[in-house]
């Protein structure tokens, strides 16, 4: 211990308050746990200030422009005018509000709430290093601690985050004015959905992807859908292809790439956004102080509770690895607090939902056709495309589609994959039904409203028990 | 031919039974009928005889351990019986092997994720992680297999047997432990315990760290999550138990015999059972408690001249008799006493026969042997009859059937001492009366105090089936017989 430092105790020591920290703080609260949350930039932490949130309210906030202008089949003819400082604004305060609300739920709860950088002492104490280095740090001793820093955007090399060229999503989601052109490296979810927000904002968009086809962990015929719209949107893709450097000119940059087979190119653009995955954040830990073990890409490694190799120290959220999700790191939070406080709680969460906000949406849970096969179930698949949806055409959509994945012989449900409008919104019935273990019939007997989506989850169920009716 | 011999159901409906003693050793012959063990069910010690000649391969359980019925419990090489090797072992070839599996899963991890899909909601989940059930193995019998509440709670009980046999090796462990010296301090201050990891409530730990405590060192037999769990009332009795110990150091106390200050005993067998019928007892009947006293002078006089006659009859007259007589009386003018309350259905069963419960005090722990139809009895015929089961309840003869199914209890705690008590019921019984002793206590006559033999009455009820006014009612009954035997003619 410095000295000076002041020492205090606390039940639990919850360090990062984003997703994971803030929940299984308020839920520790909750237990009657005396909980310190310490957080280091905004509470919230990436989901609120720089990832989720105002990344929907970018994309929600452009497709009302962007819907507007192409609407002409409906009979409305309309050319609005995009203000990104005045977007900008909007989404900066909607998010304050958030956090603040965060900070209130979990002051609310009955935590302390400290504003620093914690960092282990040792296994039973944290030194919280004051915002401002050199302003001295408070020591706190715990009984139990949670490690919720989150992660940071990975960088590649000779692509330094910038700020100014280079940017990383927490910059884009930042701009205030529209680049005319955009590059941007990587097409996973981060890199397909602001490459949407920024092409229908009237950036010209060039996505290089260093595999062959974007977001690669979503089945073909998913990404087909959302690939396809991109480039009706004027978005170019090019595929296995890497970007090795860049450079300064006139008017931005320029990008080099090579392929596999060495071939040279290059693309230019106003800025560049580097969008090729996320890390731990560990460094700010000292993690050497303690026993807590990570593996090989730096995550911290966690048993079915969320327990580190130290046993009253959990890891939650994207610092204790895959998936990197807020949701995952809302129940990790609540198992951490609820196994704290001497629940049997466990994290046995049949599947974890996921969703894509491109356009249209993706939206999957558990099991796809191959992997019920790959785990031994004979599995029947019950698909319904969304032109054959009357609230899909009334919307003024058609593409996409939503499919079920169930036991022949049970009829367990065990998946389901939507490329959809809302299809984020659409998974979550059969995300239930995935978790209740329902059946085919449980979902196909529960009425559905006319005319909604929703629908078209119904007639893929009923679909995969050859009882379609309106398809 | 090898015979793999099932615990079979040595009473009715009994679901396990402790090896208490085995009479033979592997290698011994034995024959058909030979007792192979001693096992002790809910209540009683029934022997287990072999059923075929042979040798004795191999013993599945310890002396100790608690097997569940139609679990194998041991193999015997019968002799050269060519001819029925060909139909015995068709018929057993399944079930001892489940049998020999099956018991012996471990609890489940609570924190434990099974592998693969799970086709269970969140709540039973959740429930087979309090139980410590591995819902992986759970059978499911709802929709198309799905695993439900009941089907956990199923598999619990299924697993019990093989806790309670993990558990057993427990005090041998805590035993050495035990008196493995404290870090603290020179010598054992008290019983303590060295765990690596001890689960408390936060508020708990505040305490042990005002006194000083260190939670690992305080003994518990409480789990979470399969660890060990401390109270707060845990760490107030170590600290006393710790004091205590300090000033028996401090007087020179004999530190050798500190590691003695707690010993263990297996909540088991009969223990057990008792235990576990007063909790569902107390905690499914809301217990009133009336009390009376009985002023027996007529009754001493009646007992003291029938006494002669009976023992010429080689029967010990105790008072016993006269009060079944008395509460048969009463049973029959408040038939609400002799009922029982099935829940399921939501009725109240009027019994219309009077088979007395008689509790008994063991060595072994209470048991109730049961005196049936006693309205058709003389008082010779019921005292011969009480005394008959009594002695065998002391030596742990009686028959599992000789054990159930009475319809009123009386417990007699005066035969040890004492006026009154609050008797706790023979569940699913609604009403049990406890017996004084009888003494001379002073009694108001005429506006006088004299003393009086007396004899103190105390009726628990089951409140939810009978009512204060009726309990008074049914005493003063039973108090009207007992202060005039001469009615129990009429009967």
């Amino acid at each position: 211990m410095v000295v000076g430092d002041v020492t205090t105790g606390t039940d639990v020591l919850v360090i990062g308050g984003g997703p994971g920290g803030y929940v299984a703080a308020i839920r520790a609260g909750q237990l009657d746990l005396d909980v310190t949350v310490v957080e280091m930039d905004s509470y919230g932490g990436t989901c609120l200030n720089h990832g989720c949130i105002p990344s929907k309210a970018l994309i929600s906030a452009t497709d009302i422009a962007h819907r507007a202008r192409e609407a002409e089949r409906m009979g409305i003819f309309a050319d609005p005018a995009v203000d990104m400082q005045g977007m900008v604004t909007w989404k900066d305060r909607l998010v304050t509000r958030l956090t603040k609300g965060v900070e209130s739920l979990c002051e609310g709860a009955g935590a302390t709430v400290l504003t620093g950088r914690a960092e282990f002492a040792d296994e039973n104490t944290a030194r919280v290093v004051q915002a401002g280095e050199g302003q001295g740090a408070e020591s706190i001793s715990f009984e139990h601690a949670v490690i919720a820093t989150g992660s940071r955007p990975i960088e590649i090399p000779n692509f330094e985050f910038d700020g100014e060229y280079i940017l990383s999503s927490r910059d884009a989601l930042a701009l205030d004015a529209v680049p005319e052109q955009l590059v941007v490296v990587g097409a996973g979810y981060i890199g397909m959905e602001l490459a949407t927000v920024f092409q229908k904002l009237g950036s010209d968009v060039t996505v290089l992807e260093q595999l062959d086809d974007a977001l690669p962990t979503y089945e073909d015929d998913v990404t087909d859908v959302v690939v396809d719209r991109a480039e009706d949107l004027g978005i170019s893709f090019e595929f296995a292809t890497a970007a090795t450097d860049w450079e300064e000119t006139d008017d931005g940059l320029v990008v080099h790439t090579e392929t596999e087979d060495g071939e040279e190119d290059s693309f230019e653009g106003t800025k560049c956004l580097v969008a090729v995955g996320r890390q731990p954040v560990t460094d700010t830990l000292n993690l050497e102080a303690v026993n807590i073990d990570v593996d090989d890409r730096g995550f911290i490694d966690t048993d079915g509770q969320g327990r580190t190799s130290l046993e009253h120290v959990f890891a939650v959220g994207d610092v204790a690895g895959e998936p990197m999700l807020a949701h995952t790191a809302f129940a990790e939070g609540e198992v951490a607090a609820e196994s704290i406080a001497g629940e049997p709680a466990a994290l046995d969460h049949q599947a974890i939902p996921a969703a894509v906000f491109t356009d249209p949406e993706i939206g999957t849970v558990g099991m796809t056709e191959a992997e019920a096969a790959g785990a031994g179930f004979d599995p029947v698949v019950g698909q319904m495309p969304m032109r054959a949806s009357g609230r899909a055409l009334s919307l003024n959509e058609r593409e996409g589609f939503v499919r079920v994945v169930a036991d022949k012989e049970t009829e367990f449900i065990l998946g389901a994959q939507a490329v959809a409008p809302e299809a984020s919104e659409l998974i979550a019935e059969l995300a239930l039904a995935v978790e209740m273990g329902a059946t085919l019939e449980d979902v196909a007997s529960t009425i559905h409203i006319h005319p909604t989506l929703s629908e078209a989850v119904h007639e893929a169920v009923k679909g995969a028990r050859g009882e379609s009716i309106h398809y | 031919m090898v015979f793999e011999f099932e615990l079979p159901d040595v009473g009715e409906g009994v679901a396990e039974g402790e090896i208490v003693a085995w009479h033979v050793e592997v290698g011994d012959r034995v024959e058909e009928d030979q007792v192979l063990a001693e096992v002790e069910t809910d209540k009683a010690v029934v022997d287990l005889p072999s059923p075929v000649d042979g040798v004795i391969l191999e013993l599945h359980a310890e002396e100790g351990e608690i097997v569940a019925v139609d679990s194998v419990v041991v193999t015997i090489d019968v002799d050269g019986e060519e001819g029925a090797a060909e139909e015995e072992p068709s018929e057993e070839a399944e079930s001892p092997v489940e049998a020999e599996q099956t018991p012996a899963t471990d609890e489940a991890d609570p924190t434990s994720v099974p592998e693969g899909r799970v086709f269970a909601p969140p709540n039973v989940r959740r429930l087979a992680r309090e139980l410590g059930v591995d819902i992986g193995t759970v059978e499911g019998t709802g929709p198309s297999g799905r695993i439900t509440e009941d089907d956990v709670r199923a598999a619990d009980a299924g697993d019990e047997s093989a806790v309670v046999e993990q558990r057993e090796e427990d005090p041998a462990d805590d035993t050495a432990e035990t008196t493995t010296p404290s870090s603290i301090g020179t010598s054992q201050p008290a019983e303590s315990a060295e765990r690596d990891r001890t689960l408390a409530a936060p508020a708990t730990r505040r305490v042990a760290k005002e006194e000083g405590i260190d939670l690992n060192a305080v003994p518990t037999e409480k789990t979470r999550n399969g660890e060990a769990f401390v109270e707060e009332a845990d760490i107030h009795a170590y600290a006393e138990a710790q004091q205590a110990a300090q000033k028996a150091d401090a007087t020179g106390a004999d530190k050798a015999d500190e590691t003695a200050r707690i010993t263990t005993e297996p909540y088991r067998g009969v223990r057990r059972t008792i235990g576990q019928r007063m909790e569902q007892s107390v905690y499914t009947a809301p217990h009133a408690t009336h009390h009376d006293t009985a002023e027996v002078s007529a009754l001493v006089d009646a007992r003291t001249e029938l006494k002669g006659r009976a023992e010429a009859a080689d029967v010990s007259l105790t008072y016993m008799p006269f009060v079944m007589k008395a509460i048969v009386a009463g049973l029959k003018e408040y038939p609400v006493l002799n009922t029982e309350l099935d829940e399921e259905n939501e009725e109240i069963l009027y019994k219309h026969y009077y088979d007395i419960g008689i509790a008994v005090a063991t060595d072994a722990g209470l048991m109730v042997p049961v005196v049936e139809n006693v309205d058709e009895k003389g008082l010779l015929e019921l005292a011969a009859e009480t005394n008959d089961l009594a002695t065998r309840a002391r030596e742990r003869k009686l028959s599992p059937d000789e054990l159930q199914g009475s319809t009123f209890t009386i417990t007699n705690f005066g035969a040890i001492g004492g006026e009154y008590a609050k008797p706790v019921i023979n569940y699913p019984e609604t009403a049990i009366l406890g017996l004084g002793a009888i003494e001379e206590r002073p009694v108001a006559v005429d506006g006088e105090v004299v003393a009086r033999p007396t004899l103190p009455l105390s009726l628990s009820i089951d409140h939810r089936v009978i009512d204060g006014a009726e309990a008074a009612q049914f005493c003063n009954t039973v108090i009207e017989y007992l202060e005039n035997p001469m009615l129990l003619l009429l009967e």
